[in-house]
């Protein structure tokens, strides 16, 4: 038994992941587009995972707010978030901000289209920040001290969140490749007095490693992905091993439903490519996410008066032979291996039925209307709220018009 | 389809044959000369604001109901309709719907914020896909078939709204009858619908996700709210002060804010559901949900935030032409299932709610659909609400209709039964107090031979050269045809057709330079391919018509698919 | 017992690496030029033939690039370079049955990809013609104990499940070392590459970036069109290889496309039929049949749901990583982990291969993971050694360790499927082959990096 695996980044039970068409796209909240029906959330659940860092996406310098969630299959998505835990903000770095790698037809290319011009990016929505802040505060300071009639400053979605960035109030989750851009996030973040938390991908983090480790800023990685693309073809599976021996905290990440079933298998890749001992490797996806995300206080460790967020493994979980048995979160069992194994007949017979129920109802109206007429039938009770095992689809079938 | 060569070469023959249109067309005709007042004598009256009341007299006076009774007197100047074996139920309400706009303008952008009109939006402040300031009102068109045919289907009343963005303009109450356009209006604007649907995918500008649509909805609601505020410091001190921007967008909102517009807000599974009442929360407005077929799921939570809701009409089915190796998941099966179940539980939970026709195009199937809600549990009474009195107290018209009531709009529609029953058919029906008698739609004199329904690609040559447009055609039991015409010029409902023996026949109706025109595609049926003539304004062309499945597939003799 | 002649090899490993680095891969002096041994025996290994149960205490002698002896009483010849592998075990080397290797170093960069011909029908291209010796990825993935593959290449993109429904090229097997593609190939021409045509109900629109849904009837007479197009190009062939047989060829105009073609029609080059839904590969399946190809199938996410016909027509199949996703939102989570047991246990031979460069180092995790969901561990060993190399025809040649037998093969110090588990000692062609890659070189560098002074 091991606490419950928390993915720093993953993408999961969202019904949108990008708003690709601005370079700052701060004011969207992936928290509005929750989708507590994705499919891979139950299958993560399965994974062993209980915690998840609900990203946007990379497509811009400044993307969208960011939210942690537990992964409570069955319930609505106003009961997903990580109560308390710190809402974040997405950042990107490199190829995909300034989109290397396509390209729309029939329009000119979107600034930034360089690393150069990504950091300008940031910094010009800062500085905006920056002033949005003070307008607000002489605002505020002129009604404190009782002049009446003022026009207050406009709101701005895309202001507020950077606002908050540098009140400490949101973490920066920041997407990055290589070296220089990691180091350029850096200094602009001590220009306006904010912290990073934590990098992202951050494939080359090996190589600023001690960077990293005195600007306390933690790094989230992959194991083994490379060469993907230019930004990815020094990255190496000894990186998290490399940065962990530096004094990082590092954790392991997804961003991909299904490698997020088996995170535990990924971090024990440390042990082989960078001697991690297999405590320091289970830390990759247990404490040390929690830790960056602030969430640490209840999650990532098994102890006394944490919440019972545990997933429970028939093997070493470092190792490729374990299978999830069973994943608690809050203290409740929401994946039971065994129980799912059980319930799969019963959904293949429930859509039997319904099949042959529907076929009809299409085929045969007038000899289907003769039972029904019957003036004594009652309305039909509502329908059950899914619950975690009897159903691995509730519905989300049927967009609006 | 293009038509410029019609044009070309057939003004002058096209002010004789449109004439002739006219008069060869209407399903329901207006009875000239304008009687102004009326008596249902002897009718089963259903009121909906009371119990029905048995052998009763209605008077319609000058476009009102002035009495309703056992024995109401009748004045003299009354036509007196003889209404044994006839009942009366308020005018038909479809609660949301684009009847009276004959097409929607091309989305994005359209008129809106944009600085220049080619550029793409750049965030909220360029406000993308917005037209608030349109109105159903102000955009009805009498040449719309559909206001005939929806009045011959019991429907005196529409809440109508222009479409197309994330805020396509206001929605007014128009009555299905008048001599000007202006004579439809009821109220207006009575609400704000939204559309989350963004064109699609990358390279459109901003918003191009559901993220960004629900941002910049959030961000134009405090927009409006600030242009409130600004506009009313700025006027009582404009000096040494700058003054705040005009914005079409805030204006209009503001403007309809103030006069308690509802919201309509998109939302039809379980997820949108609950989303969408946490939107209303967020956004503090006046708001009200439209879809909500899923509601079976979630009734008593939108009942716990008073939240009305206008039901969608068209219950998911099977896709026509799926792929029969997909299989829907449970969840779609359990949607598809329950869904019609949604009414019954709204009603259970206290929810208000009102029915629209949605993407049914043809009439009768609006009344079928309910009857469905009716067989999974609705009780008829609440249905006949949700056409009536609910749908007019949401909008906030039930002082003037949505029953029968001494004072309120004669507004009524007369059948030879029950209202949902299968044989039931409507006589007739009064909108602001004018008779229509309610002919039967076009019908197969012969039984129709084979099934017509399907996609259909349609040939044809014009003298600019050869031409394909597509008929999605769907047949019922008794021959009748509905469904569309989609040319490069745009997608046409088809407003009456037919399948009788092996002739078949199908109009609809498209906007042209001259205005509304008929375009009749008649011709026979031999079960696999359509040959016939196509006819505009007088002027006709051959077209053959074939399924693009049906193409000869030699190929499957050699590892063809199953 | 040990000769005193042998030259005994003893850790440490990355400096004997390092020197086995400078010796075969560093530029050798003009006239310098040292050959490597040719005999190499290693001892005292647990040794895992595949070709019987396990040997204890074993030894294994490589002479010129063959497997001379395996046992357990077997003599170290003289002159033998000896590695003592106390405490090691030995197994066949991994083949990865499908990849890129060599054909696309950097995806994302056009200009390193040569993986995918444009135009639908190049049955003429030759992967081995591009394969890049000099790859990154051949190192990297040697390091986790693959020694040989099978470079793919791929109109349509192996994730894609096709795409245009048409011959692709042909695949090679290659050794992960050689100075020159001469040098790494196994089989030039191991198999011709089909992706097999979906009936595409939902399409991708790349203008707007956004799904469309086609109707089924229009999709079904695409796929027909396809399927018909094919059909047409194998009567082609047939007919060009008759006339090539009655010496009647110079009254054709000579056909490269046709020529290609021809051992295919003939049945003596297989066919790796890319396809994933059941629909398609029973298509496929019926298709191949009728036209009388040897067919393999590659992909196979619901190949379970045609086990019987798989069978019933002795069709193997190249199994795509386990650990993905199923299709269908009710298929159960873990449909594509217990997928390998199915086929085991319904006698369908499959291989399991990493269809990927940059992923080619999960195979053994992958393998492991089926084991963990029912398959035995035997079986899975199998489906990365043996089984790929009897699939492709080359399992006289590769596969186990059997005398005479190329000598491809690994000392391990535990399960090879195991993610913990270190490579100790490669062997390609009986050659000790270096473990050094990029990923090693830049490890040391950084874990060598003074601290930073701030």
């Amino acid at each position: 038994m091991i606490p419950g695996i928390i993915d720093c980044h993953s993408h999961i039970a969202a019904e949108a992941i990008n708003e690709g068409s601005v370079s700052v796209s701060s004011m969207v909240n992936m928290e509005e587009v929750l989708d507590p029906d994705d499919i891979d959330i139950y299958r993560d659940l399965a994974g062993g995972v209980t915690s998840a860092n609900i990203l946007h996406g990379s497509a811009n310098s400044i993307g969208g707010q960011t939210l942690v969630i537990k992964l409570r299959w069955g319930q609505p998505a106003s009961k997903l978030p990580f109560e308390g835990a710190m809402p974040g903000i997405k950042f990107a770095l490199g190829e995909n901000p300034k989109r290397s790698n396509f390209s729309i037809p029939g329009q000119p290319r979107r600034y930034p289209a360089t690393r150069m011009g990504v950091e300008e990016t940031i910094r010009a929505a800062f500085s905006e920040a920056r002033d949005y802040k003070k307008a607000w505060d002489d605002y505020n300071k002129r009604v404190a001290a009782g002049e009446k009639n003022l026009i207050p400053p406009r709101r701005d979605l895309k202001l507020e969140p950077l606002v908050e960035v540098l009140e400490g109030k949101r973490y920066v989750h920041s997407h990055c490749y290589r070296e220089d851009e990691i180091l350029m996030l850096l200094r602009v973040a001590k220009e306006f007095g904010f912290k990073v938390r934590p990098f992202q991908h951050v494939l080359e983090g090996y190589k600023v490693a001690d960077e990293l480790a005195s600007a306390g800023v933690g790094a989230s990685t992959f194991s083994d992905w490379w060469a993907y693309k230019v930004e990815a073809y020094d990255a190496i599976p000894s990186n998290a091993a490399l940065m962990t021996r530096r004094g990082v905290i590092v954790s392991i990440n997804s961003d991909d439903a299904e490698e997020a079933t088996h995170l535990n298998q990924e971090a024990a890749k440390s042990m082989k490519y960078g001697s991690l001992s297999h405590d320091e490797a289970l830390k990759l996806v247990t404490l040390n996410p929690a830790i960056q995300l602030g969430i640490d206080k209840r999650v990532g460790s098994i102890d006394v008066g944490k919440d019972a967020d545990l997933a429970v493994y028939n093997h070493d979980p470092l190792s490729a032979y374990a299978v999830v048995q069973k994943t608690l979160i809050d203290g409740r069992v929401y994946f039971d291996r065994e129980k799912d194994i059980a319930n799969r007949a019963e959904i293949e017979k429930e859509k039997k039925a319904l099949t042959e129920k529907l076929k009809q109802a299409e085929k045969k109206p007038e000899e289907k209307k003769a039972p029904e007429k019957k003036p004594e039938e009652k309305p039909k009770p509502p329908a059950p709220t899914p619950t975690p095992t009897a159903a691995q689809g509730a519905a989300t079938q049927g967009g609006v018009r | 389809m293009r038509l410029k060569l019609f044009r070309r070469c057939a003004f002058a023959l096209c002010m004789v044959t449109s004439l002739l249109l006219l008069v060869r067309l209407p399903l329901v005709r207006a009875q000239g000369g304008e009687p102004q007042y009326f008596a249902i004598r002897g009718a089963k009256v259903v009121p909906v604001s009371g119990p029905p009341i048995e052998d009763a007299t209605i008077v319609v006076s000058r476009g009102i109901i002035t009495a309703v009774a056992k024995d109401a007197a009748i004045p003299p100047e009354a036509r007196v309709i003889d209404g044994k074996d006839l009942t009366v139920y308020p005018g038909l309400v479809d609660a949301f719907a684009d009847v009276g706009i004959p097409a929607a303008p091309p989305s994005g952008g359209e008129g809106g914020g944009p600085r220049r009109s080619q550029e793409q939006a750049r965030g909220p402040q360029d406000r993308p896909a917005s037209t608030p300031w349109r109105s159903g009102a102000d955009e009805v068109n009498l040449s719309d078939k559909r206001i005939e045919s929806w009045r011959n289907g019991g429907f005196t009343t529409v809440i109508c709204a222009p479409k197309g963005g994330f805020f396509p303009g206001e929605a007014a109450v128009l009555n299905l009858a008048g001599e000007r356009a202006g004579d439809l209006v009821v109220k207006s604007p009575v609400a704000i619908p939204l559309s989350f649907q963004t064109s699609g995918g990358f390279g459109g500008g901003f918003p191009d996700s559901l993220l960004g649509v629900l941002a910049y909805i959030r961000q134009v609601w405090l927009d409006t709210d600030w242009s409130i505020k600004a506009q009313a410091l700025y006027e009582k001190n404009p000096r040494g002060v700058a003054r705040p921007r005009y914005d079409r967008t805030e204006a209009t909102l503001a403007e309809a804010l103030e006069n308690h517009a509802l919201v309509l807000i998109p939302a039809n599974n379980t997820v949108q559901l609950r989303r969408a009442i946490e939107l209303i929360e967020r956004w503090q407005v006046k708001g009200a949900i439209y879809g909500g077929q899923m509601g079976y799921e979630v009734a008593p939570e939108i009942a716990a935030k008073k939240l009305p809701v206008l039901v969608d009409l068209k219950w998911p089915d099977a896709e026509k032409d799926a792929d029969p190796e997909s299989k829907p998941s449970l969840r779609t099966l359990r949607f598809r299932d329950r869904s019609p179940s949604t009414p019954a539980a709204l009603a259970k939970a206290g929810v208000k709610f009102a029915f629209y026709s949605s993407s049914i195009t043809a009439p009768k199937n609006i009344l079928k659909a309910a009857k469905k809600s009716i067989d999974a549990g609705l009780s008829p009474d609440v249905a006949l609400r949700a056409f009536t009195l609910s749908a007019a107290e949401i909008f906030g018209v039930a002082d003037r209709l949505g029953s029968i009531e001494n004072g309120k709009i004669a507004n009524l529609v007369v059948t030879d039964g029950d209202l949902f029953g299968e044989k039931t058919k409507i006589k007739m029906a009064f909108v602001d107090g004018r008779l229509f008698e309610a002919h039967e739609p076009e019908k197969p004199k012969d039984p129709s031979e084979g099934d017509i329904t399907g996609k259909w690609k349609l040939s044809y040559t014009t003298p600019e050269g050869p031409e394909e447009s597509t008929a999605d055609l769907m047949m019922d039991k008794d021959g009748t045809i509905s469904g569309t015409i989609t040319s490069h010029r745009g997608t046409a409902n088809i407003i009456s057709g037919y399948l009788s023996a092996d002739k078949f026949s199908l109009t609809s109706n498209i906007v042209l330079d001259q205005g509304p025109t008929d375009v009749m595609f008649t011709g026979t049926f031999d079960g696999n391919s359509l040959k016939g003539s196509i006819t505009v304004l007088g002027m006709s062309l051959d077209f053959t018509g074939v399924k693009p499945g049906n193409a000869a597939s030699t190929t499957a003799a050699l590892g063809g698919a199953q | 017992m040990r000769k005193r002649s042998a030259t005994r090899l003893r850790t440490p490993l990355y400096f004997f690496n390092f020197l086995c680095f400078v010796c075969l891969f560093s530029a050798p002096a003009a006239g310098a030029q040292s050959q490597p041994p040719s005999v190499y025996a290693i001892t005292h290994a647990k040794i895992f033939t595949l070709a019987g149960s396990p040997i204890e205490d074993g030894t294994l002698v490589m002479r010129d690039g063959k497997i001379a002896a395996v046992g357990a009483a077997v003599e170290v010849p003289a002159g033998a370079q000896v590695i003592d592998a106390q405490g090691l075990q030995v197994y066949p080397g991994l083949f990865d049955a499908v990849t890129q290797m060599g054909l696309s170093e950097i995806s994302a960069v056009n200009a390193t990809v040569d993986s995918a011909e444009t135009g639908s029908y190049n049955p003429d291209v030759v992967a081995a013609t591009a394969v890049s010796p000099s790859s990154e990825h051949i190192p990297v993935t040697r390091a986790s104990g693959i020694t040989e593959v099978l470079a793919v290449p791929a109109s349509g993109g192996f994730d894609f499940g096709g795409g245009p429904g048409t011959p692709g090229g042909q695949a090679s097997a290659i050794h992960l070392a050689g100075w020159t593609i001469d040098e790494m190939l196994i089989k030039k021409s191991a198999a011709m590459v089909l992706n097999w045509p979906q009936i595409q109900t939902e399409t991708f629109d790349f203008a707007t970036f956004s799904r469309r849904e086609k109707p089924y009837t229009e999709a079904k007479q695409e796929y027909d069109r396809q399927v018909k197009e094919l059909t047409d190009w194998l009567d082609r062939a047939r007919h060009y290889a008759q006339a090539m047989e009655k010496g009647s060829v110079s009254k054709y105009d000579r056909d490269l496309k046709l020529e290609a073609l021809a051992p295919v029609i003939r049945g003596e080059l297989p066919v790796l039929v890319f396809a994933n839904r059941a629909r398609d590969i029973r298509n496929a399946v019926e298709f191949c049949d009728k036209q009388r190809l040897k067919m393999i199938l590659a992909g196979g996410e619901e190949a379970y749901k045609a086990k019987d016909v798989l069978r019933s027509k002795d069709i193997s199949v190249v199994l795509r990583p386990m650990l993905s996703f199923p299709p269908d939102e009710d298929d159960p989570y873990d449909r594509e982990l217990t997928q390998p047991a199915e086929l085991a246990a319904a006698g369908v031979k499959f291989a399991i291969a990493s269809f990927d460069n940059s992923f080619a180092r999960r195979l053994g995790q992958n393998a492991a993971n089926a084991v963990a969901h029912g398959l035995s561990y035997e079986e899975a060993l199998r489906s990365v050694t043996i089984n790929p190399a009897q699939i492709l025809g080359l399992g006289s040649q590769i596969g186990t360790l059997e005398q005479g037998k190329i000598a491809n093969l690994i000392v391990t110090n535990g399960d090879p499927l195991e993610l913990t588990t270190d490579v100790k000692y490669l062997f390609i062609k009986g050659q000790l082959t270096p473990l050094e890659n990029k990923h090693r070189r830049l490890y040391e560098k950084y874990l060598n990096r003074p601290k930073a002074s701030n």
